[in-house]
């Protein structure tokens, strides 16, 4: 498999690089150009809840274990142990951060605590992209809870959307995995799995919320809202990931959240 | 309406009212054997610390909204506490940081085995209980009429401020109406304030949150505060109706005798931190 990767983010208004609070993960391999060359892909893109604490953390977590960890695309099971992997380092993490803030002469003040006893949330999806075998097409198998979306497009068409596939299901309360851990049977309720062909030619889009919500509203009002992300970083384009983002919002078109694209051009 | 984004760059204000008047000495009617004026300090307090616990993040409070505190009894005007005292309007970053005490309060949390165990909280105060005078309550909202349209001046295009007057609604300088009113017109490009009344009365009447009409309400200053309250926007109505509350197009910002904590909780500022059900 030849796939050319490229990733845009940017953060909400108002916001630093250092408080961006979305993570993505592309590999396990890619050269410096984006290129990944092997019989596997795998993605991860998580959306870290504005109203956690060290929610950036257990997103950039989370994208760590299920980018990495075998078997979390293909079937609930799978997505559970990955789960478990993420959680069970969190109360490390948070002791880890407590005492560099001690150190560092910040201590966590009053109104810290009930978010950090709480835990963090983010939603979630990954893919794994496996080349043929045996004659067969090559396939890709994904995971997701919550509202961070793939979208697959062929031959100027949306050829799969998951797991939201209707822009009025976006909403400020999507299911979200909790640092502090769940009931297995509850989760499984909220793990959505997929599985499709993809050809050279296919193009991905996976992002976080407030792009996925513009780009299926785009399609749904008869648009191609992958144009302007194909051209991206391209010589045709005309802005900058940050530049059309902040456009989209200025017209109202997009939430301003942060905002994450993992584009991958199958080759 | 109601639907620009609170964030940084697009901020909002939340104005609080606070009864301070005699009046307030009285006993509340739930048979709490609580003085009126330590339910609203007390509700005013607890909202303070909703709101700064809604909006904190890792080593900070993001300023979300800007806070005005309005006391009403002997006189009218600021009535945060401690180092914020005669402050008109203040970032919830300074609110956070600086009540002008930090209490520490024993609450019944869950021991994770079926149980309950006493558990110690910080619980920050910004306000104390204060009860003198009369009740210009007409007076105080004229007050936020002023400190309001200094806000949308400044912030054409913010999520519309949300005004909260706690009181028992015996107002002394005349029919609130028109200046709740005046308020209620004051209005940003995303929709007209909204005015919200928490009502605490000596009557032992029951509990009462987010109706939609004044039939059950007990006496005529809860009419009257009813009737001041505007409707519940769309998607507060929706998290009324998530927290248990039968609604309709007509459930306003009213409560007798009950919390309205929740209301920190109606408003949007980025994805909610719940658990999968």
């Amino acid at each position: 498999m030849l796939a050319l990767t490229s990733t845009f983010l940017v953060p909400k208004r108002g916001s630093s690089l250092k408080e961006y609070e979305d993570a993505s993960w592309v590999g396990p391999e890619i050269n410096a150009n984006g290129e990944v060359q092997q019989d596997t892909l795998r993605v991860a893109v998580a959306d870290g809840a504005s109203e956690s604490l060290l929610a950036g953390h257990w997103a950039r977590r989370l994208v760590r274990v299920f980018g990495t960890a075998k078997n979390a695309t293909h079937a609930k099971r799978g997505f559970v142990a990955a789960y478990r992997e993420a959680a069970c380092g969190w109360d490390e993490e948070v002791s880890t951060y407590t005492a560099e803030r001690e150190e560092r002469g910040s201590p966590i003040q009053w109104y810290e605590e009930p978010g950090l006893a709480k835990g963090a949330y983010a939603t979630i999806v990954a893919a794994e992209f496996s080349d043929s075998r045996q004659g067969q097409s090559p396939t890709w198998r994904a995971v997701g809870v919550g509202d961070s979306c793939i979208f697959q497009v062929r031959d100027e068409s949306l050829y799969a959307r998951f797991p939201i596939d209707d822009s009025a299901a976006f909403s400020y309360q999507p299911p979200l995995l909790a640092s502090r851990g769940v009931e297995d049977a509850v989760l499984r309720r909220h793990i959505r799995l997929k599985a499709n062909d993809w050809e050279r030619g296919d193009s991905f889009y996976v992002t976080t919320d407030a792009l996925a919500a513009w780009f299926l509203r785009i399609f749904e009002s008869g648009g191609r809202p992958w144009e302007p992300l194909r051209d991206l970083d391209t010589r045709d384009a005309d802005l900058s990931f940050e530049e059309w983002v902040d456009q989209q919002r200025d017209f109202g078109e997009m939430h301003d959240d942060d905002t994450t694209l993992v584009r991958i051009d199958m080759c | 309406m109601y639907s620009a984004e609170i964030s940084r760059a697009n901020p909002t204000s939340f104005v609080f009212l606070l009864d301070q008047s005699a009046s307030m000495q009285d006993q509340i009617g739930s048979g709490e054997g609580r003085r009126k004026s330590d339910v609203v300090a007390d509700a005013l307090n607890r909202l303070l610390q909703e709101l700064t616990i809604k909006c904190a993040k890792e080593e900070g409070v993001r300023d979300y909204f800007y806070v005005s505190v309005i006391g009403y009894g002997a006189t009218v005007g600021p009535a945060l506490g401690g180092s914020l005292a005669g402050r008109d309007l203040v970032a919830l970053s300074e609110i956070a940081t600086s009540p002008a005490k930090l209490e520490t309060r024993s609450k019944k949390m869950p021991d994770g085995a079926g149980g309950l165990v006493d558990q110690e909280i910080k619980f920050p105060i910004w306000v104390n209980p204060v009860a003198n005078g009369g009740t210009p309550m007409s007076n105080a909202l004229t007050r936020a009429q002023s400190v309001v349209s200094g806000w949308l001046n400044d912030h054409p295009a913010c999520f519309p401020p949300v005004v909260l007057n706690l009181t028992d609604g015996e107002s002394t300088d005349g029919d609130p109406t028109n200046p709740a009113e005046a308020l209620r017109q004051l209005a940003s490009v995303d929709g007209p304030t909204l005015l919200f009344n928490l009502h605490v009365s000596s009557d032992a009447a029951p509990a009462i949150s987010f109706p939609d009409s004044d039939v059950a309400l007990p006496n005529q200053y809860a009419r009257t505060l009813f009737n001041l309250s505007s409707t519940l926007p769309d998607h507060m109505r929706t998290y009324a109706q998530q927290q248990g509350c039968a609604v309709s197009d007509g459930t306003r910002g009213f409560v007798f005798n009950a919390d309205m904590t929740s209301i920190v909780q109606f408003l949007d500022i980025g994805t909610r931190a719940s658990d999968l059900r």
